[in-house]
């Protein structure tokens, strides 16, 4: 069928009807016109690749600020399955890239037999872009410090770092940002206020959202998006549904996801959205113009039954014209974050963010090819072979 | 020159509806460009949240360019099915011995034209929004006189320029085919 569309369609299209199958034949089909009007492929490409870049380039950011702001989690709890934060909330540092929050941690009695552990989170005294924790248990004449904080206070292993008057001895701990953690009460003689508790049901046990909130007074969520009710004393997240550690991925996918949603609306998330929307604009343009043009070859296909074929012929061109936009867009929206937004640049947020977008460019480019094509196989034959 | 000008404003004439969306798509993206440049203190502001400030602000301003020059290729595939439709126009004028020069310019009237008009209301309506905007408390920033116009005229300069620039490949190729090839085509 394919072979008698080809011998249908005008002079010039130069497609051998060499072996192959099916889809082979369509490829080649759909290569040959595209190469019939190499200035509007070309733009038509191009516009893609722009607008995919586009949001690669805001995903890449929203995927970068995702990872800082789990990571921050992670070295915030520690783990814990139940998160007591006061009221306000907690908020990300993005200075220091860790987790802070702007009131006392709540006074709040765990349940019985649970442990509980305080942490007092603030910045390191005269250096804003270093977190401080103090926490409780943590070692006695030391003080955890992370690699970034180790860069940016220029510190060695073994150095002594004085905080709140107390002498302490630098070592390297893992986590995110750049964050000092030492003993409370020496993060409180530094003039550390707030802060946040963390409860954990004894070893072999599973604690229940009822169990901490009776004890607590507080309200038991597994939402990250919700903040504590202004004039309460606090909230409590449940960061596990349980023991089971696909629960614990859910807390922080969902953390993640509220990360990324303030990037998405942001400006520049907005911004995005609406290339988007233009480069699909661009794209139906592109292939109504193909369409028109080639009318009267589809109305020669149509009279003689062909009208399947034509939707393929448009299917193929819009699948190769996409996927050529997507990794011509990728590449130029990994470039653009590595070189002018080196700070937000990672592997790891670039194929998150270049992979998010594959998953709907398929549906893009169904839909920019169907919508032309469909108002064409809407006419008869005999209006399509008329002179226009 | 000026007779090559006339005619393209005369097709271009003929043709503005089909100018429309493209017109619009330039408008679309002038009005965000200008908006993002009128709004930069509080693009910036919303950045520091996500950890570089400038950072943020220059990936706002870039995607706006590119929004701009989305609406640009707009214009120019639509260009390249103005240039389609009247090949045998173009195949007629050259059998008559007007110059590629004469032809290519009156070609270029219409894709400029509609990306110089669109950009100059999307620009406008930006610098509009963003001062009105302002004025009435709605836009949390303070919009400076002189940024607003910088971005205006960033944002007419980007959408004409381009579209000449991508405009003139197609033009040129459609001239120097030969007389025989458009007529016959």
């Amino acid at each position: 069928m394919v072979q008698a569309a080809e011998a249908a369609i005008a002079a010039g299209q130069r497609v051998s009807p060499a072996a192959g199958g099916t889809f082979l034949r369509l490829l080649r089909f759909a290569l040959a016109n595209i190469r019939r009007q190499p200035e509007r492929s070309g733009f038509a490409v191009a516009g893609i690749a722009l607008a995919i870049a586009a949001v690669v380039v805001v995903r890449t950011i929203a995927a970068g600020y995702q990872v800082s702001g789990v990571d921050a989690l992670d070295s915030a709890i520690g783990g814990a399955p139940f998160w007591v934060v006061p009221e306000g909330g907690v908020r990300f540092d993005p200075q220091a890239g860790t987790i802070a929050t702007d009131a006392a941690p709540p006074g709040v009695a765990a349940p019985a037999g649970w442990a509980t552990t305080t942490v007092l989170a603030g910045a390191l005294p005269g250096r804003a872009d270093v977190g401080l924790h103090g926490v409780t248990g943590a070692a006695t004449g030391t003080a955890g410090v992370t690699d970034l904080a180790v860069r940016r206070l220029g510190l060695r292993p073994g150095d002594t770092l004085t905080v709140g008057g107390t002498p302490l001895t630098a070592t390297r701990v893992a986590g995110a940002g750049a964050l000092v953690v030492v003993p409370l009460a020496v993060a409180a003689a530094a003039g550390l206020t707030a802060g946040w508790l963390t409860l954990a049901p004894p070893a072999g046990q599973d604690g229940t959202p009822e169990q901490v909130a009776s004890a607590t007074g507080l309200r038991v969520v597994s939402d990250p998006a919700q903040r504590p009710a202004s004039g309460s004393r606090g909230l409590v997240y449940q960061t596990t549904g349980g023991t089971s550690r696909a629960a614990l991925l859910d807390f922080r996918q969902k953390f993640a996801a509220v990360f990324g949603g303030k990037v998405a609306s942001s400006i520049l998330g907005l911004v995005a959205q609406v290339g988007l929307v233009l480069g699909f604009v661009l794209a139906v343009t592109s292939f109504a113009a193909a369409v028109h043009e080639r009318r009267r070859e589809f109305g020669i296909m149509a009279s003689i039954g062909l009208t399947d074929e034509v939707l393929y012929f448009f299917l193929v061109e819009s699948a190769v014209v996409f996927i050529a936009a997507y990794l011509l867009g990728a590449g130029l929206g990994g470039l653009v974050v590595a070189l002018a937004l080196p700070s937000f640049f990672s592997l790891g947020s670039w194929l998150s963010a270049a992979g998010l977008v594959a998953t709907y460019v398929p549906a893009l480019a169904i839909v920019a090819a169907l919508v032309p094509v469909h108002r064409l196989l809407q006419q008869r034959p005999v209006a399509l072979l008329a002179e226009t | 020159m000026s007779a090559a000008l006339r005619y393209g404003l005369l097709s271009a004439g003929r043709r503005r509806r089909a100018l429309v969306l493209p017109g619009l798509t330039v408008a679309a993206g002038a009005f965000l460009l200008v908006l993002v440049v009128a709004l930069m203190p509080a693009v910036r502001r919303a950045g520091a949240a996500f950890g570089d400030a400038a950072a943020v602000g220059r990936a706002t301003l870039v995607i706006s360019a590119i929004v701009v020059l989305l609406g640009v290729l707009e214009v120019a595939i639509t260009a390249t099915r103005s240039i389609v439709q009247r090949v045998r126009e173009i195949g007629v004028l050259c059998t008559f011995g007007v110059p590629p020069r004469s032809v290519v310019c009156a070609l270029l009237v219409e894709p400029v034209l509609t990306a110089a008009l669109g950009a100059l209301a999307g620009a406008s309506a930006g610098a509009v929004v963003a001062v009105a905007g302002t004025g009435a408390g709605l836009i949390d920033a303070s919009v400076a006189a002189g940024t607003v116009a910088a971005g205006w005229g960033a944002a007419v300069a980007l959408s004409t320029v381009a579209a000449l620039a991508v405009s003139a490949a197609p033009a040129w190729r459609a001239v120097r085919r030969p007389p025989l090839a458009s007529l016959t085509s």
